[in-house]
């Protein structure tokens, strides 16, 4: 979940140059998508998984015409207020027009449990390993391989030398956005039925996720992957070990040990996806 | 001429029939916004529909009920603005809330200072009733039970049970944490040995980690200080690694609430056994109104703001009229302390020397999917000892 959320952001932060603090806010609303596909309207879980990105790629378009658009050329100053108040804004819309009510999404796979010698372990969180593996390869694929994504890969590194050559800034940002769009709404589908839906359950994700970009080297998105695994891992292991209560301060207390000990992140790269 | 006088007298006499009877101001203070404001809307949704039903009947001898509502995000500072906003800008005669404990412990000292009666409608901090009434503040009441009233006599039942080493997982706020520490005492004093002591933060996706501790420890129950919202995550993960310890249960956790957001499963929670004060089918007519309206069973906060206000503050305020003549903040504060109202849904409704109202105590348990109501307590003072 960390990973699919924190990868959307350093693309964004790649491409774009500027953090998305409204980001948890995207997989809010993904899980509200997925919700409304999967339990409103009855689509099988499969479909519902697949039509929730899809709903996000338009809101990330929009979102990108809408909001990013005006203030990306403005100081960061204004991006970190624009994008935080986008942020709040979204939250309590959500809280008018969905309610406080948590949304439960259970699933086939989020009920049955595997026991192999005495772990046990939803078959949901199975889907989410493997789906995740699936889309981070397919992610590198995208990025990689596809003239949009050498393109995405070329704006990161220089984005005047990109608009002299003739690459269209605009059409590539928005793909960004919309992209990004999809992986946190991707997670949701994926991790929602384990959890509850709720308006503000994106908030603190966006901390986390803006930790593991960090962490991972300033925008670029493998590093920002394997960090969210490293918070992940952190976590698990401080809850289980240390104290459930503090899991959240023991990570950050590593993260910060991380960057003390490579102020220019895991993998020490400048900015660049 | 005739007809010029009788209008003249019309208009006086509605002129001074308004000016005699203005509305008496209630505010509501709880979490409209935030992680728990699912709270907050049940108190917005509780007292605007009992302020309703108030007003239908007439209103309070005469005189309409308007309400207000203010967002303390569930935080101590955000609660003194809530307080302010209430009594500054909408200008209230009484409060109702905080509904969070930390809210509360963080209004009560604005709301001494101010001079604003606040009857508090489900905050459970022992803290609480120590520091009203003869404890210093005496503009601070409160209907509902607190955890050390509580914990003695939920111990005790758990002991009978046969319960010998028990863990607390507790919400990491104020309610959770003072809930831990009067069970602490409580299970020493019942004989339970307490095993672990474990906070989580409140809107957690993932339980496992806490799950994992509790499994270690081994406890043979775990008492979960916890809300229907954060319930159905949490027993869903229980199941799912397998615990078989017994779920006691305090919040909301064995509730209308939780089994309606578990509806695809509700044995999920079966077995589970809470202590609390209030429960769907206290007032049928009550739960009737409330869900044709909101479509979802009542919730327990907004509940218990209306029984508040319908069974303390209205109470208070024919005391206040009757007496002074008048429903100021002052009138009111008094009135309080003479409030005795024996059949409140919730019990018996007088606040003693130190503001505490001695409602009943329930045990509510989950079966089949199903509420049922093992034992109905009155309490007194002597269940601190």
């Amino acid at each position: 979940m960390y990973a699919m959320v924190a990868a959307g952001l350093a693309l964004m932060l790649g491409v774009a140059r500027l953090i998305n603090f409204a980001h948890g806010e995207f997989f809010m609303l993904g899980a509200y998508a997925f919700w409304f596909a999967y339990r409103e309207l009855g689509v099988p879980y499969p479909l519902a998984a697949v039509l929730a990105p899809a709903v996000m790629v338009a809101f990330g378009i929009a979102y990108q015409h809408g909001v990013i658009r005006a203030i990306l050329p403005r100081s960061w100053h204004v991006q970190l207020i624009a994008t935080l108040a986008t942020s709040i804004v979204l939250t309590n819309l959500a809280i008018i027009a969905l309610g406080t009510q948590p949304k439960e999404v259970p699933t086939v796979l989020s009920a049955r449990i595997l026991d192999v010698g005495g772990v046990r372990v939803a078959w949901q969180r199975l889907l989410v390993l493997g789906a995740s593996v699936v889309i981070f390869w397919a992610l590198h694929r995208f990025v990689a391989r596809t003239r949009t994504g050498r393109a995405m890969r070329a704006l990161s590194q220089n984005r005047e030398a990109c608009a002299v050559v003739g690459v269209d800034v605009q059409r590539v940002a928005m793909v960004t956005f919309a992209l990004s769009a999809a992986l946190a709404a991707a997670a949701a589908a994926l991790v929602s039925p384990l959890f509850n839906i709720f308006p503000d359950m994106g908030t603190a994700l966006t901390l986390k996720a803006f930790a593991a970009v960090v962490v991972g080297g300033f925008g670029y998105v493998n590093g920002a992957i394997a960090a969210s695994f490293l918070i992940g891992l952190t976590e698990a292991l401080a809850g289980s070990y240390v104290s459930y209560a503090y899991k959240d301060a023991i990570a950050f207390l590593v993260m910060l040990a991380v960057l003390l000990w490579r102020p220019q992140g895991l993998f020490g790269r400048r900015l660049g996806i | 001429m005739r007809l010029a006088l009788a209008l003249a007298t019309l208009l006086f006499l509605a002129f001074s029939a308004g000016a005699q009877a203005p509305p008496i101001k209630i505010g509501f203070a709880s979490a409209m916004s935030g992680p728990a404001a699912i709270t907050g809307e049940g108190v917005r949704w509780g007292g605007t529909l009992a302020v309703e039903e108030i007003n239908a009947k007439g209103g309070v001898m005469g005189r309409k009920l308007e309400a207000y509502f203010a967002d303390n995000k569930a935080q101590p500072g955000e609660a003194v603005s809530a307080v302010r906003k209430l009594a500054d800008v909408d200008q209230v005669d009484v409060i109702i809330g905080q509904t969070h404990s930390g809210a509360c412990l963080g209004a009560m000292p604005v709301v001494k200072e101010i001079g604003i009666p606040m009857v508090v409608e489900s905050c459970s901090h022992p803290k609480i009733r120590e520091l009203s009434g003869k404890g210093g503040n005496e503009w601070t009441f409160r209907v509902a039970l607190d955890d050390e009233i509580m914990a003695y006599t939920f111990a005790r039942y758990m002991a009978k049970q046969g319960v010998k080493t028990s863990s607390v997982l507790a919400m990491n706020n104020d309610f959770g944490r003072g809930a831990a520490t009067a069970y602490e005492a409580a299970f020493r004093k019942a004989g339970v040995k307490l095993v672990s002591t474990e906070f989580f933060d409140p809107g957690q996706p993932d339980y496992r980690p806490v799950l994992a501790r509790l499994k270690r420890a081994n406890p043979e129950a775990i008492l979960g200080v916890i809300l229907a919202s954060d319930g159905a995550p949490f027993l869903r993960q229980f199941r799912e690694l397998g615990l078989t310890q017994k779920v006691y249960a305090r919040g909301s956790l064995a509730s209308a609430e939780f089994l309606h957001q578990v509806r695809d499963n509700p044995r999920v929670g079966d077995g589970v056994v809470e202590a609390s004060y209030w429960i769907t089918g206290l007032d049928p007519d009550w739960d009737r109104k409330w869900t044709e309206r909101h479509k979802i069973p009542p919730r327990i906060h907004g509940s218990l703001a209306a029984i508040t206000l319908k069974w303390a503050v209205v109470p208070a305020l024919e005391i206040a009229l009757k007496k002074h003549g008048k429903a100021d903040r002052a009138s009111i504060r008094a009135a309080l302390t003479e409030v005795d109202v024996k059949d409140s849904p919730l019990g018996p409704i007088k606040f003693d020397a130190n503001h505490q109202a001695w409602i009943n105590m329930i045990l509510i348990e989950m079966r089949d999917g199903q509420l049922r109501i093992l034992e109905k307590l009155p309490t007194s003072p002597a269940f601190l000892n």
